[in-house]
């Protein structure tokens, strides 16, 4: 049976091989569906940088559309790292500042709480990523494109997402990639060591990281992860192989959880013929 | 061994299909076929499921045709002098439902074979969607019987083994197997098939003719890497990975007879003191 010193290099990928793969899933996705190119957001992390590489390579950089869509509260260096790597690429990018949107719902709905910390800054942050999710929605109709998706294998077994708000998208090329495999892809694209370096962050309010929120750093969590979620492994047999029980717990409650985020039509089934569970129709 | 030809140009067709669109896969298959002549491929063979892709689910129905239909006629009139092999869904008079690969010879349907083991785990749902077949027969051709299994088929080694003890000295797989890729050269999964495929040549002094496809369907991908292994298992040429390409490559049958003369392991078989729990 697999012992801890073993699961990293489990976790290995042929980057060239992988990158091929990715780049030909994105060619095939935009040719089959007919439209232009693609639209991403970019917030200056990792994933977006990542997507957006594997898009610019797959379709060539003009017929990839970046944003940043910043709100004021914004780490000034998000878009300036976001910047850098749109620049690096050769893709068009366009910011578009989302405060004038979103101020006056929180204005009238989420003010500022201070008995309700964590609360507010989490409504405030769903608020900020479905205003994301919809102004790329609608740059995509604009521009004929489809929207990428950024969201990696991690992000979405712990559903450290917004429902219908970065998790939405058309196509993603980086779900089924722990968060260690999108730094080596992004280090083997030669992306901005910056980027690929930074503490991962939401940056949906100040000082937030991604590993404080989660209380698990990634190289924990992809490992733990890989044993629970690829290996089939009980939390119990996790744990004789040296992993932190509290961190396995942790991992666990938030992978149960969060599962009906990655389901996300909750139909009423009356008929013998609900959609997609009965009548299972292939997207393609 | 007079008469019968020993020799012939294997293509294999290497391609991507549109997933339900039968009248779109019959206009490339006929763009195949005359790729095919042109490299003069006496033998061409499509990826199973060729004519309407694999994926299909509930959609397996509205794709299936019957015996004597008008898109097998039409592959087979093109195909002409050329022996090709095509995967459909195939709906018998019963209505049941069959993953199933024509063999097309003197411009019409000359056999089927009815994919035996329908893989229900993991990412395949064919037992959902279809019937096994019950039969395993040797194809007719023109240079001899051959075995004709179709991807999974050759996961279950007692098939190989009975059709090369019948007389096979070719096995001819069409697949659709999906690709996964870890940190090895080649994706992982098309190393498992070679280790298959290799040892199917080996264990049944045959030549293994194996024809993948490409392209994606609902985020998975085929990877292709079609192949051909000599009897003894060495590798005689590989298509690419990924893409779509057309591997030709010459073939003697003799090869099967003369390894066999030094490798009697078909002579040798006692299949007949295998298993005595299954022959109950």
């Amino acid at each position: 049976m697999i012992r801890r010193e073993q699961v990293a290099e489990r976790l290995a990928l042929n980057a060239p091989l992988a990158v091929a793969v990715l780049t030909d899933f994105i060619r095939d996705a935009v040719e089959t569906s007919g439209t232009q190119g693609v639209v991403v957001g970019l917030s200056g992390g990792v994933d977006s940088a990542l997507a957006a590489a594997l898009a610019a390579r797959a379709l060539g950089p003009p017929r990839v559309h970046a944003f940043l869509l910043p709100y004021r509260s914004s780490h000034a260096d998000s878009a300036a790292d976001a910047r850098t790597v749109a620049e690096q690429l050769g893709i068009e990018h366009r910011a578009i500042d989302i405060s004038p949107m979103v101020d006056p719902y929180f204005a009238l709905e989420i003010p500022e709480n201070p008995d309700d910390p964590a609360g507010a800054a989490g409504r405030r942050g769903n608020k900020l990523a479905r205003e994301r999710m919809s102004i790329l929605f609608d740059q995509a109709k604009k521009l004929g494109c489809l929207v990428l998706g950024t969201s990696n294998k991690t992000e979405i077994l712990l559903g450290y997402s917004t429902v219908f708000g970065d998790n939405a998208s058309s196509l993603n090329p980086l779900g089924d990639l722990y968060k260690q495999q999108v730094w080596r892809l992004a280090a083997h694209l030669d992306l901005p060591a910056r980027v690929v370096a930074k503490k991962p962050t939401a940056d949906l309010w100040p000082g937030q990281t991604d590993e404080d929120e989660l209380g698990v750093t990634y190289a924990v969590a992809d490992e733990v992860l890989y044993l629970l979620f690829d290996l089939g492994l009980r939390p119990a047999e996790v744990v004789e192989r040296g992993y932190e029980e509290a961190a396995v717990r942790r991992i666990v409650q938030l992978e149960q959880a969060n599962r009906y985020k990655r389901r996300l039509m909750l139909i009423a089934r009356l008929s013998g013929s609900a959609i997609n569970l009965d009548q299972e129709i292939p997207r393609d | 061994m007079a008469g019968i030809p020993s020799r012939l140009t294997v293509g294999l067709a290497q391609c991507d299909c549109r997933l339900g669109e039968v009248e779109a896969n019959l206009e490339r298959h006929l763009a195949w076929i005359e790729r095919a002549r042109r490299r003069d491929v006496d033998l061409l063979v499509f990826p199973e499921l060729s004519l309407t892709g694999y994926r299909l689910l509930h959609l397996t129905p509205r794709v299936a045709l019957a015996a004597g239909n008008a898109a097998l006629d039409r592959l087979a009139a093109a195909a002409g002098a050329m022996v090709v092999v095509a995967g459909f869904v195939e709906e018998d008079r019963d209505g049941q439902l069959y993953n199933s690969a024509a063999l097309l010879r003197h411009g019409q349907p000359a056999f089927v074979h009815r994919k035996l083991y329908l893989p229900t785990y993991g990412i395949f749902q064919e037992q959902r969607f279809l019937s096994a077949g019950r039969r395993l027969e040797l194809a007719p051709l023109p240079w001899g019987r051959a075995g004709l299994l179709i991807c999974e088929d050759l996961w279950h080694p007692e098939l190989a083994r009975s059709l090369a003890l019948g007389g096979a000295k070719l096995l001819l797989v069409p697949s659709a197997a999906p690709g996964r890729i870890g940190g090895g050269e080649a994706p992982e999964s098309a190393e498992s098939w070679e280790l298959l495929t290799r040892s199917a040549a080996l264990l049944n002094t045959s030549w293994v003719v194996y024809c993948n496809r490409v392209g994606w369907e609902e985020g998975s991908f085929y990877s292709g890497g079609s192949h051909i292994v000599r009897p003894g298992g060495d590798l005689a040429a590989r298509a690419p990975y990924l893409e779509e390409h057309l591997l030709v490559a010459e073939l003697d049958l003799r090869d099967a007879d003369r390894l066999r003369w030094k490798l009697p392991l078909l002579a040798d078989d006692r299949s007949d003191i295998a298993l005595p729990e299954a022959s109950r």
